[in-house]
């Protein structure tokens, strides 16, 4: 115990919890680039929060926006507060981008300068003539064209409206001024996100106090939201379950010392198994502290069933009653680590920590009690009769002889039940499903989306060439695929950087192109004469046009002047791969788009759904592995007791098993990956019910005590994160509940004097 | 004398400048204010780097609750169809510049104490014609637009549009009337608009 005390406050002092979900594949599962790409991806749009504040002016807007502003300027959450646009960035990139005018054509310029030359004195005439052409005409004398300006506005398709240098989005008798921000960390701390919901409530109060409205999106919202519900459940389960525990064990006991001696074996047993899995694991996946810590709930068996076994004899002494029940407890704990020692074998590391933690967290919980509690409960005996020793002893005799006369009616009904149950059984690993966001947070996100459709979906392309123009003539032809995607409605938007930058031999051709078509050809000085521009413009254009010929414009400077959004999409060049992402807006169909990696160099990523399939592999293995601890499990038993006293232990665990399942079949309840941990414990605790009522001889009334008593505290501590509303907790909870009352009822039919279930 | 005539007469104007809702009221109280006007525009854009204007003409639509078509007939024919939220034009769907959609809906619609909202207001109200002058307040807006001056009577009939760059856009509006209902071209038009 110090030993491990020492060993813990050394390894617990480094950063040990890992909380990311990729952490749980198996390192030869992602594709290092893919896992690359993912990562830049996310952390880029994890850490967005987008702000709308609405009213009935846009001048109204501008204002609750600009206090806005300086309130989350003081959170000091935010590494970027914008509310103004400033024209300088654009300003900039015109400058730099200009000298390359004519290596730089958008794709309808292209187009129309391929086919239809003249068209682009119409449409120019179209555009100069225009109320609002004022920008383009001042752009006149640059470009005399419009060349440039075509280009350069091709560079943000999303038409924003700008007041006062503010974003205003338009909308049904309302206006909304856009305020973006970007999170400081990318992976929140828990007091930072509670700081963070704390803002969003008291600015969303201001602004309405002020007669507006405030409209609040971001991941980091939905992260915030889960961990403060989860929170929240677990301490009014916690509460709940710990009152229920304490109120149980002392109306058992009238004495402190059992609750804490059982506080004791679990508490070692968890600690025992956080610091071993840290030491061998280096870190520890939240979701393995979660699962094995409920795992260990089977520790509590054990105590549990000393603690009662000192109603069963008179002069009853620690040793002697440890005498008595240690093959059982012994055989439970080895039936159990050979379920555990299943999930070990499996590739996933996940699976893998969560069977060490469980193996070593019962391991020391029964050393606690096999080594501890003789000598903690020295001089423990009783002089009362708990009323809950003559309730189970009562119904340890007569619930056996009434399931034996009815048995026939029974076991056709178990079976139609069972196997209802099952045929109903539907696996559902969608890992949207294990989430649950609330509807005011999904319509707020819904209602930005469709105000300011700019923020990426999370699926992406990543596209890679063997160089810089392999990579650009893949990207081009995924942005071809993706046009008519468009035009489908498939999705609304893209964002690839080859649309923009045309690589070395396309701006080649593109000059070529205004070469032949606008200037050799003689339009331009029918344009620029008919319009009114004098000689020597013509001229001076005519001059720059050939002194441009040999110009090209590299990509890193291309991507120096454009903004970050599209500097992000690209992920450099290394060892003969280049690499690029293509973000996607406003996807409708999913399944048109998945099936674009086709295309050479094209990898369609899609993390919801890697997720979910990961989790159904989960699942599928794991099911299978609880298979092979069912069978080491009987093994074990058979070993020991021969098949049929085996066969009749493992049948309570079994149909603890099967009932469960078939409960989940009946009520539509999710079955996922998350379900089997919980039969793995429902396994555990089937086998120990078994064992020690098979054990029992004629202790049986201070066995089903014991037995009553561990299924109870388990219900309490783990049937009661049924009533959670998030997915995965109630589905546990849920499992566990059905598993371990299905155990309660079924362990007391077996090792009674010749009778078998 | 002269001159010392012009600057009375200036300082005059200032001082109705100062009281811009005023005036404004009283402009808008002759202007003929009905849900739909429709009438044929002439534009001149100087532009400093053309030593020729460039002239175009057509006809334009105000409805009150659709936003405006802007047609041009020569020298290309395109339309510019605009409300408060949305501006489609030959190029497809744009950006609202800040001021557009509000100035055509205030001055087309006689709706001209909107117009104090972005911009400040001077101008002049005489027995048969008044003048406004119109500097927006939106830096931004600024670097593009110097001034607009707005004349007219019972209808606006004159809008000049001086650049901050030095360019001049002239636009006057001829046989304006005021239909009870729109045609169906229009209605087609205005059905483009609505999302």
């Amino acid at each position: 115990m110090l030993v491990i005390c020492i060993l813990g406050a050394q390894a617990l002092t480094k950063d040990w919890l890992e909380t990311g979900f990729l952490a749980l594949l198996p390192a030869n599962e992602q594709q290092p680039e893919i896992a690359k790409a993912t990562r830049q991806h996310n952390e880029l749009s994890n850490r967005k929060v987008i702000w709308l504040a609405g009213a009935t002016t846009s001048e109204e807007a501008i204002g609750h926006a600009q206090k806005l502003k300086r309130q989350l300027e003081q959170s000091r959450l935010f590494s970027k507060v914008v509310l103004e646009f400033s024209p300088q960035q654009y300003i900039r990139q015109y400058q730099r981008l200009f000298s390359y005018r004519y290596q730089l054509l958008d794709t309808q310029t292209q187009a129309m300068l391929a086919n239809n030359p003249d068209r682009l004195i119409k449409q120019n005439l179209e555009i100069l003539n225009s109320p609002i052409g004022q920008m383009q005409a001042a752009d006149l004398e640059r470009d005399s064209a419009l060349l440039f300006s075509r280009y350069f506005n091709s560079q943000n398709p999303v038409k924003l409206n700008l007041e006062q240098g503010i974003v205003v989005l338009p909308d049904k008798n309302k206006f909304w001024a856009l305020v973006l921000t970007d999170l400081q960390d990318e992976r929140l701390q828990l007091d930072k996100l509670e700081t963070l919901s704390a803002l969003v409530d008291s600015a969303t109060e201001q602004v309405k106090a002020a007669g507006g409205e405030l409209l609040v999106s971001g991941m980091a919202l939905f992260t915030a939201h889960g961990a403060e519900s989860a929170k929240q459940e677990i301490s009014t389960v916690g509460i709940g379950s710990s009152l229920g525990i304490i109120v149980l064990l002392w109306a058992t006991f009238r004495s402190v010392r059992p609750l804490l001696l059982s506080s004791l074996a679990i508490g070692s047993g968890l600690l025992a198994a956080l610091v071993v899995c840290v030491l061998f694991f280096g870190k520890i996946h939240i979701l393995t502290l979660v699962f094995g810590a409920s795992l260990i709930g089977v520790a509590d068996d054990y105590a549990q069933h000393f603690l009662c076994d000192s109603f069963g004899e008179t002069d009853w002494s620690p040793r002697k009653g440890l005498r008595f029940i240690l093959p059982g407890l012994s055989l439970g704990l080895i039936s159990n680590l050979l379920s555990y020692a299943g999930l070990g074998f499996s590739p996933f590391p996940g699976l893998q920590e969560v069977a060490l933690f469980s193996a070593a967290g019962l391991l020391f919980a029964w050393l606690t009690v096999v080594l501890l509690f003789p000598l903690l409960l020295s001089g423990f005996t009783f002089n009362h009769r708990p009323g809950i020793l003559k309730l189970t002893t009562y119904w340890e005799q007569h619930w056996p002889l009434w399931v034996s006369k009815n048995r026939r009616c029974l076991g056709l009904l178990l079976i139609v039940f069972t196997s209802g149950g099952l045929w109903l059984l539907t696996p559902q690993d969608d890992v949207r499903l294990l989430q649950s966001p609330p509807a005011g947070l999904l319509r707020t996100a819904d209602k930005i989306r469709q105000l300011f459709p700019m923020s990426p979906d999370s699926q992406f392309f990543l596209v890679s060439g063997k160089d810089q123009a392999d990579w650009h003539r893949n990207e081009q032809r995924l942005l071809e695929r993706l046009d008519a995607l468009k035009s489908q409605k498939a999705l609304a938007a893209y964002e690839g950087l080859s649309r923009y930058w045309p690589d070395a031999n396309q701006q080649q051709q593109n000059y070529q192109l205004l070469k032949h078509s606008w200037y050799d050809s003689g339009l331009l000085e029918r344009y620029m004469t008919d319009l009114g521009f004098d000689r020597a413009a013509v001229q001076s254009e005519l001059k720059q046009f050939a002194a441009a010929e040999g110009n090209t414009l590299a990509l890193p400077e291309w991507l120096a002047a454009a903004d970050q959004n599209k500097q992000q999409l690209w992920l450099g060049c290394d060892a003969g791969r280049c690499q690029s992402t293509v973000t996607l807006t406003g996807i409708n169909d999913i399944n048109a788009l998945a099936a674009v990696h086709d295309l050479p160099g094209v990898a369609w990523v899609d993390q919801v759904e890697s997720v979910s399939s990961l989790f159904a592999r989960y699942r599928i293995r794991a099911s299978g592995l609880l298979a092979i601890a069912f069978c080491l499990a009987s093994l074990g038993l058979a070993y020991k007791f021969g098949w049929r006293n085996g066969a009749t232990i493992m049948s309570v665990p079994v149909l603890a098993l099967a009932v469960s399942l078939a409960m989940l079949g009946w009520f539509n309840q999710l079955f996922s990956l998350f379900n089997l941990f919980a039969l793995l414990l429902v396994l555990g605790i089937g086998v120990d019910y078994g064992l020690f009522f098979f054990m029992a001889g004629d202790r049986r009334a201070s066995t089903s005590l014991g037995v009553t008593l561990s299924a109870l505290t388990t219900l309490l501590a783990f049937g009661l994160l049924a009533v959670s509303s998030t997915e995965i907790v109630h589905a546990f909870g849920f499992t566990v509940t059905c598993g371990i009352v299905t155990a309660l009822l079924s362990a007391p039919l077996i090792g009674l004097k010749g009778q078998k279930l | 004398m002269i001159l010392i005539k012009a600057l009375f007469l200036s300082l005059l104007l200032c001082g109705q400048g100062f009281a811009s809702e005023d005036l404004l009221a009283g402009i808008a109280a002759r202007l003929v204010k009905t849900p739909i006007t429709q009438g044929e525009f002439h534009q001149q854009k100087h532009l400093k780097v053309l030593h020729k204007p460039l002239i175009s003409s057509g006809t334009f639509t105000y409805d009150q609750n659709k936003g405006v078509i802007w047609k041009t007939l020569t020298p290309v024919v395109s339309v510019l169809l605009v409300n408060e939220s949305k501006l489609l034009t030959g190029q497809g769907e744009q950006a609202v510049p800040a001021a557009f959609g509000k100035v055509f809906k205030a001055m087309l619609g006689g709706d001209l104490a909107a117009l104090t909202d972005g911009f400040n207001v001077t101008g002049s109200d005489q027995k048969t014609s008044w003048q406004l002058e119109l500097t927006p307040k939106d830096d931004m807006l600024k670097k593009v637009i110097g001034t607009m001056l707005l004349s007219g009577d019972t209808e606006l009939r004159k809008l000049e549009i001086r650049e901050a760059g030095g360019n001049v856009t002239d636009i006057a509006f001829d046989n304006i009337s005021h239909p009870a209902q729109l045609t169906d071209e229009q209605q087609a038009d205005f059905e483009r608009l609505s999302p």
